[in-house]
């Protein structure tokens, strides 16, 4: 029983850093692109009006 | 199992420390004071039979270069269907444990093959990829994929696959799909600077 509840807790603690990993990824592309998106847009419109 | 110093979150905490000194790194004047420090390393690298190879036989580093995008083939390869087959949009009938494991072989190998090849080919053009910027990009893109490819998704994907919110798989097959396509990319850039 507390061999489960151990394997439990290593389950919880890889997906809680796996959670943290991923959100921290996914929200820094979002923005890098965001960014990068918008910067290409007023070069176009400074080229093309 | 030894109780961890940092409790039952130990990963999680030296996650947050890592995701920290990362950022703190790359945000900062750290950043520049490390450039400065790793010149003359760089102006060793050239002198060195790989550097001196490199720069005057043409024909050896052009096979290298190959080499090491055969390795980048692969390894996008074992990226594109590991984490295809997590996300359920490839190779559906076959069990996702046994694409993982196959895959995680495969990008075993060609991770080496990438990093064997690429120090011959930065011993070239050690000056080069000195001062372009893209390439220290692509060397925090590539530390990133590989830390969180062996401190994140691997030990969460050695465990039963029922037992992960596939909300988690799918979040860190979508991020290990960005990190290595954002390694490939930098790779290409630095083809095309300087």
């Amino acid at each position: 029983m507390n061999e489960k509840n151990q394997n439990d807790a290593q389950i919880k603690d890889e997906q809680t850093s796996a959670i943290l990993a991923t959100s921290t990824i996914i929200i820094f592309f979002a923005v890098y692109w965001f960014f990068q998106i918008q910067s290409v847009r007023e070069l176009l419109e400074l080229a093309y009006g | 199992m030894p109780t961890s110093i940092l409790g039952p979150y130990t990963r999680t905490i030296l996650t947050a420390a890592a995701i920290i000194g990362l950022l703190l790194f790359s945000f900062t004047y750290a950043r520049v004071s490390v450039w400065i420090d790793v010149q003359p390393f760089f102006e060793w690298m050239e002198t060195t039979w790989f550097g001196v190879i490199g720069k005057t036989w043409g024909a050896a580093f052009a096979v290298v270069e190959a080499v090491h995008l055969i390795g980048l083939a692969l390894l996008g390869g074992s990226v594109i269907v590991g984490e295809g087959r997590i996300l359920g949009l490839v190779l559906t009938d076959v069990p996702a444990r046994t694409i993982i494991n196959r895959a995680d072989k495969v990008f075993f190998w060609a991770l080496m093959t990438l990093l064997a090849t690429g120090v011959f080919m930065a011993c070239g053009v050690a000056m080069k990829i000195y001062y372009l910027p893209v390439y220290w990009y692509k060397m925090l893109a590539l530390g990133t994929g590989i830390l969180f490819h062996f401190c994140i998704r691997k030990p969460l994907l050695q465990r039963e696959l029922e037992k992960i919110n596939p909300w988690v798989t799918k979040a860190v097959a979508i991020s290990s799909l960005m990190i290595w396509f954002t390694v490939a990319a930098t790779g290409r850039w630095i083809g095309f600077s300087g």
